[in-house]
């Protein structure tokens, strides 16, 4: 398999060689191939979301090595930072992250804006991913006057309309009731089943089972990482 | 990001607080309005006052020549021992004709003037201005001491009857030519050609009338075709002092300086430097001396309006601080899904400089309200503001927005997206 994302070694120190230093990340190395749908389970303050920060470039590790596509991160610039997270990358939040301000469309369309696609095509485009999740007849409301549950599918739909190769996804089922997440939780099968690489983050261990692979963290470090028959529940 | 969107974003972000940005634009509305305001207003003053001078006529040189020694004549009256100056300045005058257009005495003189019902004593105690300040009644003419080249410096043609001639000066005629307006007054629109008037109680024969010089009226400073040209010979029937200054109007605003210096040395060979004295200078002088003047007070006036737009400014700069701590999650979200620092800039930016440009427009608005309302209740104008002064105060506006949006602006896109996403 053609490896994706690579941690080496990579620490999260925050207050280093003070009395009260954290290690969020504490030498973690990883390994992640294309195609995969791994599960981060840890506690509470486990280091699982610095984890994801660092894996979706959002934040930069104290030290050690990230290797995205086998380019190492540390050495690119903001603007690159920026591109990745716009094109390689679809987050799914917790709380769903959308700018109440915006329309559902404008949500979508937001990281399509930001890649300069022309207005025609874009609408197209976000079109395409709202239709995937079934919103497309609620495109002109704001997010205030939707569900949870379809207010994630609005951050999937978000997440998907630059058709990344990779999804993040923090605790994406964390504020849904157990039906609508089981919902989510399937559509991240079939994005994975399409060929998208999925990295899930959960405390739960009945989510982590639907993973094939469990990677599980305690205390900044990795203390299991094992394949498994995907067990739904 | 295209700048399109870049608008859009910051027009979506301003119309969703109207209510604040109204306020946060109340700064720049008032800075902007009163700016404005000051600035057309005198900018509008000084133009006026310009056509009048030019209406007149430019490239004139005052030339006076006065006497400073007196002495008590059989009667015991104090008289200058001074002659009359003119024939000599105007022979010379008109030895150079090739660069003077004409000479002409500069002398007002007050007289009373009648014809039939109209008479300038009753005028001077009737006319007054309204609350508004409009004029109301007939304003009497100014009098004036001419020479046939009265016209010719004085920028003035003949519609009825003739000018002054050089026979009328001689002869001590006692003719007179009429401004448009003072025709108006004495004659309405009869036909005054060969009509007697009483000037002094002394009969004068009307023999022409000028056409207007002015394109519109100016209540405040009365027309400056309301007047009367009598030779200036006949002083010597209707009194006064001696006449000392005259206007030599020169043919190219180029030949000011040479015409200047040729009468400065006629001068001096025709005075006496023990009892007399002289002076010539371009009239232009006054004119800038009171543009300086304007000038002046419109800068201290301005200096005011621009620590207002200042504050408003400091305003607008305080509620992007603001806007950016509440908007921070908000940042945080842009950033996480490919937002640059740059967009982030652009955005904040283009917003700080939207709200400051509105404000600009409003106060744009406002101030030709009170650049109308100003010019009226100051000067019984009506003062529009030039399109420089208003194009000037919209890019100003702009401007304060980007001067001031600079710091929230750059403040928001050095967040780290991680610790902008934390934020509730």
């Amino acid at each position: 398999m053609e490896k994706l994302v690579e941690l080496r070694d990579v620490y999260k120190i925050y207050g280093e060689g003070l009395e009260s230093e954290v290690r969020a990340l504490d030498g973690v190395s990883l390994q992640i191939d294309r195609g995969e749908f791994v599960a981060v389970v840890g506690q509470s303050g486990s280091g699982k979301s610095t984890m994801m920060n660092v894996l979706g470039c959002l934040d930069i590790p104290t030290r050690g090595d990230y290797f995205l596509e086998g380019t190492d991160v540390r050495d690119l610039t903001d603007k690159e930072l920026s591109r990745i997270r716009n094109k390689e990358i679809g987050f799914i939040f917790q709380q769903y992250n959308l700018i109440q301000t915006l329309t559902v469309l404008e949500n979508v369309e937001l990281p399509l804006i930001y890649q300069g696609i022309h207005a025609d095509e874009r609408r197209d485009m976000a079109l395409d991913a709202l239709e995937r999740v079934g919103l497309l007849g609620r495109i002109k409301h704001k997010p205030t006057e939707m569900s949870g549950g379809q207010q994630q599918r609005v951050a999937i739909a978000r997440a998907i309309a630059t058709k990344p190769p990779i999804i993040m996804a923090d605790e994406p089922t964390g504020a849904l009731d157990s039906r609508t997440g089981h919902e989510v939780l399937e559509f991240l099968q079939q994005l994975n089943r399409e060929g998208t690489t999925v990295i899930l983050i959960t405390h739960d261990n009945g989510i982590a089972a639907t993973a094939r692979r469990c990677v599980r963290l305690t205390d900044g470090k990795i203390v299991e990482d094992k394949e498994q028959e995907v067990d739904w529940f | 990001m295209n700048i399109r969107q870049a608008f859009k974003m910051a027009w979506k972000s301003i119309w969703g607080k109207k209510g604040r940005s109204i306020l946060t634009m109340l700064g720049i509305i008032i800075g902007i309005a009163s700016v404005m305001t000051i600035v057309s207003a005198i900018a509008g003053y000084a133009d006026k006052m310009m056509e009048q001078f030019e209406a007149m006529g430019t490239n004139r040189i005052s030339l006076s020549a006065y006497s400073y020694v007196y002495i008590e004549d059989e009667n015991g009256n104090w008289v200058n021992t001074g002659k009359d100056y003119f024939p000599d300045i105007y022979a010379y005058c008109n030895s150079m004709s090739d660069l003077v257009v004409g000479v002409t005495p500069q002398a007002y003189f007050s007289a009373t003037m009648i014809y039939g019902t109209k008479n300038t004593n009753t005028m001077q105690q009737n006319f007054y201005y309204d609350e508004n300040g409009n004029p109301v009644g007939d304003r009497p003419p100014s009098f004036y001491y001419g020479s046939d080249q009265y016209s010719a410096c004085s920028n003035l043609v003949i519609t009825q009857g003739r000018d002054l001639t050089q026979l009328d000066v001689k002869n001590y005629n006692q003719v007179m030519v009429l401004g448009s307006e003072a025709a108006k007054t004495f004659f309405g629109t009869a036909n005054p050609i060969g009509k007697i008037v009483q000037l002094n109680s002394l009969n004068f024969e009307v023999v022409g009338v000028y056409d207007s010089r002015m394109k519109e009226e100016s209540s405040m400073m009365g027309s400056i075709d309301n007047f009367v040209v009598v030779p200036y010979t006949t002083r010597r029937v209707l009194g006064g002092d001696n006449i000392s200054d005259f206007i030599v109007v020169a043919r190219n605003l180029e030949d000011m300086d040479e015409i200047v210096s040729r009468l400065d040395g006629f001068m001096k060979g025709l005075l006496d430097r023990n009892t007399s004295d002289y002076n010539v200078q371009p009239e232009s002088q006054g004119l800038d001396y009171m543009n300086e003047t304007l000038g002046m007070v419109g800068g201290v006036l301005a200096g005011v309006a621009a620590i207002s737009l200042m504050v408003g400014g400091i305003g607008i700069m305080n509620i992007m601080l603001v806007t950016v701590t509440e908007r921070t999650r908000e940042i945080g979200i842009r950033r996480a899904i490919g937002a640059q620092r740059s967009s982030i800039v652009t955005q904040f930016l283009i917003e700080a400089a939207m709200l400051c440009g509105i404000g600009g427009l409003i106060g744009m608005a406002l101030g030709t309200g009170g650049c109308l309302l100003l010019g009226n209740l100051l000067f019984q104008m009506t003062i529009y503001p030039s399109a420089p002064v208003t194009a000037g105060a919209f890019g100003l506006s702009v401007l304060l927005g980007v001067i001031f949006g600079c710091y929230p602006a750059l403040k928001a896109s050095k967040l780290q997206p991680v610790e902008a996403l934390r934020a509730e």
